[in-house]
């Protein structure tokens, strides 16, 4: 018998005010846990999955913002599409006149998706698998390897496609035949989470989806299925969550003709007016081009040729994303002002629902003290039951928490590109729920001083 | 064991101050089991509250089990009472929320402590009682009689020098509470323990030692001439 079981039971006798009492505070830690552990965790996941992208060239009529998060993150729809010929440029070394040595240039097309999951479908070269480098490595697979469609295999199948799409245009009789797709091509590989949901192996096969599943004008594109070759290592980014198949595979999908070529229309010209315009591999459509500058001047020089460049720009993560995460930042602030004052109020209602049974439990106060208790163990029975309370709610708050992320953890990956890891914990979590016990206790300071000082002759003559 | 001189509580009631209890003189030796009787409001369960410590008197000396406790602190006094004094009342006062043996734990915690030993003790106590079969109940589940003989087992928990009872068979039937009674004497007199009991009934007044009417302790008052001495 010790004086926390007097406390425990007297919660438990008020069992109903109690549960309401402590559902203030699960709801109020739970609010406060969540958004911490969603600013945490998607600072970490952000910050980690930066690695590799150096720069990120996309459309110029994006926002920079858009470019990173749709790139890097698989945040909303491709903001729009740049040339082959700016990849051509950087992996030249050379971007509007100037030398900029990069380590790599490695272009990207995106737009279609997998299963309910929407596990975006990017196409790409091997050198996604080659030389891409994240902390200092490339891409580890857990299964299998990479496919094999390098830089060479695009331009020559391009070209062929851009002959054939010439010759439709143009109305001319070549001899240019549209490229096949065929089963070299016909392959991809997965992130871990992918692997995981969808339960794939090696061999299995994936039909990549036009758009989003369930969304108006989405279509599978069977010709376009793809074996799973390999299976990349958890990366806890959201490369986990991605399929790569080859840029060929993508360029050759069914109905993706009309908007493989970018065809600048000149100014005060109808898009008509371009429509039978011959056109060449180098205005084949990207998304994005991931890029390593090599040095400080490379990356500089990057900066000022794209700023003059009509048709692309340059995004820098390591600059966005901070920026980014700042705002969020920002947010999480303002949410948590809210949880604080739920907290507040939950707080008060402790104070206020022992208060209330104080008059109640002036007798079982006073044989307490017959039985030789002294005014602070009265005055600790009533913090501790209090601060037992809360730190019940606030326990319960932090599990529910986790449960929410196990159980909101896609919605939100699919909000915000960030993956809700629901076990994992911080340190932060044992902070808050002793300073929720803590700030239950000081709730409780109140109605324990009236229970303290409760009269014992009075009160047990009252009960006479 | 208990002395008590010139000893006066009074409490203000508007503008009167009214004398709840005087003693010009009480002594009660160890191992004594004694009757408090008198006319209501002649102070009685007023006395007993300022020998349990829980009320101090306005005046007077107060020494209980070898201590002056009109001189100590309230904390000191509840320490005092917690450790020396075991009290049972005609409410019997039991915490409902808990089962006989918590009951019994109870006392000790706010006693010598609940730790160690103390179950065993509650155990055996109840035992004695003949609630062995009853432990786990909870007051509302027992009879008035079971539940007086948990009460008195939390008056001994700690092994008290002194059993302070207020009108102990006043809420039971006289057979059942002969029994009671029987039964506390008995273990009274087996531990050689003082017991000082208030009562309005003579019979139970009887069967103790020695009866105390608190009229005859007081210079302004009349005996109730319910027999006994100082």
């Amino acid at each position: 018998m010790r004086l926390a079981s007097i406390s425990l039971r007297n919660l438990r006798i008020r069992a109903v005010a109690s549960g309401l009492t402590a559902l203030a505070i699960v709801v109020a830690t739970g609010l406060y846990a969540a958004i911490l552990m969603m600013a945490e965790q998607t600072e970490e996941r952000y910050k980690g999955s930066v690695g590799g992208f150096g720069a990120v060239v996309g459309p110029k009529d994006a926002s920079q913002l858009e470019i990173v998060l749709n790139t890097i993150f698989n945040i909303g729809d491709a903001p729009g599409l740049i040339k082959l010929s700016a990849c051509r440029d950087i992996r030249a070394n050379r971007v509007g006149g100037r030398r900029t040595p990069v380590h790599y240039a490695i272009p990207q097309a995106r737009g279609d998706s997998v299963s309910s999951y929407n596990f975006p479908v990017v196409a790409t070269i091997d050198e996604m698998f080659s030389k891409f480098k994240r902390g200092g490595s490339t891409l580890p697979f857990a299964e299998g390897r990479a496919f094999e469609f390098s830089w060479d295999d695009l331009i020559e199948l391009g070209k062929g496609l851009a002959a054939w799409e010439t010759d439709r245009r143009t109305g001319e009789d070549t001899g240019a035949e549209r490229p096949l797709l065929n089963d070299k091509i016909r392959e991809c590989v997965i992130g871990h989470r992918v692997k995981q949901k969808l339960g794939l192996g090696l061999g299995d096969v994936v039909t990549p989806v036009h758009g989003k599943a369930g969304e108006p004008g989405a279509h599978d594109h069977p010709e376009a299925a793809c074996k799973i070759v390999g299976i990349l290592a958890p990366t806890n980014s959201p490369l986990d969550s991605t399929i790569f198949l080859p840029l060929g595979t993508h360029l050759l999908i069914d109905g993706h003709e009309g908007g493989v070529f970018l065809v600048d229309v000149p100014a005060g010209k109808n898009p008509d007016s371009v429509k039978n315009d011959p056109v060449n591999v180098w205005q084949i459509g990207l998304t994005a081009v991931l890029v390593d500058p090599k040095d400080h001047f490379g990356a500089q020089f990057l900066r000022t040729s794209f700023q003059r460049r009509p048709d692309a720009q340059v995004s820098w993560p390591a600059t966005i994303v901070p920026a980014f995460l700042r705002d969020i930042g920002n947010v999480a602030e303002a949410l948590m002002i809210v949880a604080w004052l739920v907290l507040f109020g939950a707080g008060l209602s402790i104070s206020a629902v022992i208060y209330n049974t104080m008059n109640e439990r002036r007798r079982e106060i006073a044989i307490m003290r017959s039985l030789g208790a002294r005014r602070t163990q009265i005055f600790a029975i009533i913090v501790l039951e209090a601060g037992l309370l809360s730190f019940l709610g606030s326990l319960l708050g932090v599990i529910v928490c986790h449960f929410a992320a196990l159980g909101l953890g896609e919605l939100v990956e699919d909000r915000t590109g960030v993956y809700l890891e629901w076990l994992q914990f911080g340190l932060w979590e044992l902070w808050l729920v002793l300073g929720v016990t803590g700030i239950g206790a000081i709730a409780g300071l109140l109605p324990a001083v009236k229970g303290s000082l409760t009269q014992v002759g009075d009160s047990l003559a009252q009960s006479y | 064991m208990i002395r008590l001189r010139d000893v006066v509580k009074s409490y203000r009631q508007g503008d009167r101050e009214v004398v709840a209890c005087a003693v010009d003189a009480l002594e009660i030796g160890a191992g004594e089991q004694v009757a408090l009787i008198g006319r209501s409001g002649t102070g009685k369960t007023t006395l007993l509250h300022i020998l349990a410590g829980i009320l101090k008197p306005d005046r007077g000396e107060v020494e209980v089990v070898g201590q002056r406790v009109d001189e100590l602190s309230e904390g000191a006094r509840d320490c005092h009472r917690g450790r020396h004094i075991g009290m049972v009342y005609q409410t019997f006062n039991l915490l409902q929320p808990f089962t006989a043996v918590e009951n019994v734990l109870l006392g000790a915690l706010f006693g010598k402590g609940a730790g160690g030993g103390a179950k065993l003790r509650a155990v055996d106590l109840l035992e004695r009682v003949g609630l062995a079969d009853r432990m786990h109940h909870r007051p509302s589940e027992l009879s008035v009689g079971q539940v007086q003989r948990v009460a008195i087992c939390r008056a001994l928990i700690n092994d008290p020098e002194l059993v302070l009872m207020d009108e102990p068979l006043g809420n039971q039937d006289k057979t059942t509470g002969n029994q009671v009674l029987d039964l506390l004497l008995q273990i009274a007199s087996d531990d050689n323990k003082t017991v000082v009991m208030v009562t309005h009934d003579p019979e139970s007044a009887a069967r103790m030692q020695r009866t105390v009417d608190l009229a005859t302790l007081r210079a302004d008052l009349e005996p109730t001439g319910a027999g006994g001495e100082a």
